[in-house]
């Protein structure tokens, strides 16, 4: 079970570098972290690699991107 | 014996996102202005903890927008201080409608502040993202993405200043969030905007409002 459970999040870490690995690595996005500074692509690869909070977080918004797209909330209303 | 409107900003900009939060909030500040309300703007260094503890206390505004670094139980002015707490000081927002460009503090300070007599709080639960265009190197004015990261807040704020309640607010500003999200998914402008609507789309799921959601100014 546990083994499972740690499968699955490997594979939902995967996802989520895969689908940042699509971007131009010129592209940058803050996440209010203590500098201040912006990440760009690879940086935020490296933040979910390394299992980091805002690694974390980073991999959070792409799946619940995904989801939404699945339940169609974004279908254009 | 008719009462002016009060409205506070707190704008630190000691780093480059805060300095894109205090770029784009300035608009919010002239409408307050030409609206006739008593504005009171405390940008920069002046974002500390003493001088905006001390006007809440002395001037009790109706509206306070605070940009800055924040976490669940916190939100920080210049240098990061911490202006409030959840665990020191949440009863400071007492009677205020309150609205946090910042980080997650929605999620603890937000109830608690409600919980101790403010009437609304609206932020994020999550953490605030901020997408930046690449060419437009620290110069907000010409960023079109962060325009379309930030326009959403200043929609929810101006239609605060514009006597719209909370939950008309909050739902303009998800409204132009989610245009945006699509405008990022279709746009044929710049091949790179695919790959920020994520991000905006978790400002979407993070933006909430707790207390009382047909408040006012």
């Amino acid at each position: 079970m546990k083994e499972e459970k740690e499968n699955l999040e490997e594979i939902k870490k995967e996802i989520a570098i895969e689908r940042l690995r699509q971007a131009p690595p010129s592209i940058k996005v803050s996440f209010g972290t203590a500098d201040g500074k912006f990440m760009n692509r690879d940086e935020m690869i490296k933040q979910i690699q390394s299992d980091t909070e805002i690694g974390k977080k980073i991999m959070k918004m792409q799946l619940e991107y995904l989801k939404a797209f699945k339940k169609e909330i974004l279908a254009g209303d | 014996m008719i009462s002016v409107v009060c409205v506070l900003f707190s704008r630190p900009d000691d780093d480059i996102t805060l300095n894109y939060l205090s770029y784009f909030s300035k608009e919010l500040v002239e409408l307050s202005n030409s609206s006739g309300f008593k504005t009171i703007n405390k940008e920069s260094k002046k974002a500390n903890k003493k001088n905006i503890l001390s006007l809440i206390k002395n001037q009790c505004p109706n509206l306070i927008m605070f940009n800055g670094h924040g976490s669940p139980k916190i939100i920080c002015g210049h240098k990061r201080e911490i202006i409030v707490n959840s665990e020191e000081n949440p009863e400071v927002l007492k009677n205020s409608i309150t609205y946090s460009l910042s980080c997650a503090s929605a999620l603890v300070l937000g109830p608690k502040s409600v919980e101790k007599g403010a009437i609304s709080f609206i932020g994020y639960e999550s953490d605030f993202a901020l997408g930046k265009d690449p060419e437009s190197e620290a110069s907000p004015r010409h960023d079109k993405i962060a325009k379309l990261f930030l326009e959403p807040s200043n929609i929810l704020f101006s239609s605060l200043l514009n006597g719209y309640n909370v939950q008309t607010a909050v739902e303009k500003a998800k409204n132009k969030m989610k245009e945006n999200i699509w405008y990022l998914n279709t746009t044929k402008s710049f091949p790179e905007a695919i790959y920020y609507a994520p991000f905006l789309f978790g400002n979407y799921l993070g933006l909430v409002a707790h207390g009382d959601k047909n408040a006012s100014i």
